[in-house]
């Protein structure tokens, strides 16, 4: 009774934030979809660390540590040099181009940038199709933990979760998800530091040494590659590091960029990256699923039950008012990625799909209601979609949705970096990328052996370069408006 | 990073950056070794803890030392 009275509470505490955003909000596209473009470099870090921690970070990574030992971390060192990439590379001028023309979706800055409405429509089709399955799969991670600590069935996870989320987006836009992700990040934060230290006082007293001790005595393959189940070859284990790399690429964190309030924001912003996420938050997890959990509770060989072993092992071992603490970190996690990845799908909806095809002189209050409609119908879509065809969540991250992610990395680069990116080279590549994506999910061995991403993106990328060099130039105007304007506004001070 | 590429110190910064990452794929034939340093950290960590720490040292003089938009 006490735990439900809490995640009420919690649930409360969420809304009254998402109905003080309604109020303070000045009701325009641009100040519900990019927070007004006034996101600085505190809030920034808390909104992009904790829309990349999704409960992902809580389950399928540590479960996937237990299973196959260390080496997968190598996903995680790819990924803050991708994210600290995207801010150092290419955040400057991507925020700069947006906010000189007034551009409030990414893919609306590609589709100008290449002058292309039917590359806008792939590229917006391609990252719902890609984002609405990962966004199922939070509000089921909540069940998880539901499930294991109250013994409920996990559809009532689900749905507390997808309640607060749409409420949450519906009343609040960009700003209240941003701010509000400074809340759920801190108690995820506290709750992943404080399940650590706990289970290390109290299972070993010698420190993280006696746990490494005690693999190296009854299952040292744990500590080593390529782990118990032979997974990780030196090959592998390089292809998972450039998988990670790719998360220059996810949407929802490229968005995030275009909130950015000034260009200093991306001289502070990979300090964060890199103390805080890279050293200090992913290494939790990490501790917990390569060395606490497989000693305190080995043996668990299947996958789903792998993916929970944190849940298990603090439910099991834990007083019950920490594990309520930690539900709700979890719920955290799910509710602060979701949101944002909800977010930046009905921005796409709105601004790309129904303001670029249908409604072209659509009013900020019409875009506005689109994207909220959007929120609905996105998250009832995403929740099916994920209960109908559930999979071990790591897997499902890693091998579906980030290489479909990746199929824009190549446009989106040579769109921000290079010049002599043409629209028909973004087209062959971005389609090609995507066609081969598909076909190779469906027959693996088209993909020789390896991580989705690396065929796929190597075709994407080199269809990109060759096609962009057989094609003319693109014109004069657009090279003004997204090299030389940017450079001198960037210059400017 | 077209502006990184318009002077050395850019050029430098993104070389080390590239080697970094070049190191990182290198070092992983050494994973089968079951050594753990300082008693309980994996190679794996081990190595991304130097990596990330390089990425860091060539960030915070990059930056704060030569970035054009500083």
């Amino acid at each position: 009774m006490a735990a439900i009275i809490v995640l009420i509470l919690f649930g409360i505490a969420i809304l009254i934030m998402a109905a003080y955003g309604y109020k303070i909000s000045a009701k325009t596209a641009e100040d519900y979809m990019l927070a007004g473009r006034t996101i600085g470099v505190v809030v920034m870090f808390f909104f992009i660390l904790f829309a990349v921690s999704s409960s992902w970070t809580f389950y399928g990574y540590p479960g996937h540590l237990y299973l196959h030992g260390p080496a997968y971390i190598y996903f995680i060192w790819g990924s803050v040099a991708g994210f600290a990439a995207l801010y150092m590379f290419l955040g400057p001028r991507l925020w700069a181009v947006a906010r000189l023309n007034r551009y409030i979706s990414p893919v609306e800055v590609l589709a100008e940038r290449y002058d292309s409405k039917f590359l806008r429509l792939i590229l917006s089709l391609m990252i719902l199709a890609f984002i609405v399955p990962y966004v199922g799969i939070q509000p089921l991670g909540v069940g998880l933990g539901f499930k294991a600590l109250l013994g409920l069935p996990i559809i009532v996870g689900a749905l507390y979760t997808v309640v607060l989320l749409v409420i949450l987006v519906l009343l609040g836009g960009m700003r209240i998800v941003a701010w509000v992700n400074i809340f759920l990040g801190s108690i995820y934060a506290s709750a992943l530091l404080g399940s650590l230290i706990w289970g290390v006082n109290r299972f070993f007293p010698g420190g993280l040494a006696e746990a490494a001790q005690n693999l190296m005595a009854n299952n040292p393959e744990l500590l080593s590659a390529p782990g118990p189940l032979g997974r990780y070859s030196p090959v592998i284990i390089g292809g998972t590091m450039v998988v990670g790399l790719m998360a220059f690429s996810w949407p929802h964190i490229v968005i995030g960029v275009m909130t950015a309030r000034d260009k200093m924001l991306f001289k502070w912003f990979p300090i964060l990256i890199f103390i805080f996420g890279g050293v200090f938050f992913y290494t939790m997890p990490f501790i917990w699923g390569s060395l606490i959990a497989p000693v305190i509770m080995p043996g668990v060989t299947d996958v789903k039950a792998a993916d929970s072993i944190v849940q298990t092992v603090i439910t099991q071992f834990f007083p019950k008012w920490f594990s309520i603490y930690v539900l709700m970190g979890v719920i955290a996690a799910a509710v602060s990625t979701a949101a944002v990845q909800l977010m930046t799908s009905s921005v796409i909806f709105a601004r790309d799909l129904i303001q670029g095809f249908i409604k072209p002189d659509a009013s900020d209050i019409q875009i506005i209601k689109w994207a909220r409609w959007a929120v609905v119908g996105i998250v009832i879509l995403s929740l099916v979609i994920s209960i109908r065809y559930t999979t071990a969540m790591a897997l499902y991250l890693t091998e579906v949705t980030i290489p479909g992610f990746a199929q824009w990395g190549p446009a989106l680069v040579g769109g921000i970096l290079w010049r002599r990116g043409t629209r028909e080279g973004a087209l062959v590549g971005t389609l090609a990328g995507l066609v081969y994506l598909i076909a190779g999910l469906i027959y693996r061995p088209l993909l020789f052996g390896l991580h989705p991403v690396m065929p796929t993106v190597i075709v994407n990328i080199l269809l990109y370069v060759i096609v962009s060099f057989l094609t003319p130039a693109p014109s004069e105007e657009i090279q003004s408006r997204f090299f030389d304007e940017v450079d001198e506004f960037l210059e400017a001070g | 990073m077209r502006e990184m590429l318009k002077h050395n110190a850019g050029r430098v910064f993104l070389i080390v950056l590239f080697l970094s990452i070049v190191g990182m794929l290198f070092v992983t034939r050494f994973f089968s070794h079951k050594i753990v340093v300082f008693g309980w950290i994996t190679l794996p960590l081990f190595s991304g803890l130097i990596f990330v720490a390089v990425w860091l040292v060539a960030y915070l003089i990059y930056f704060f030392k030569f970035w054009p938009y500083r």
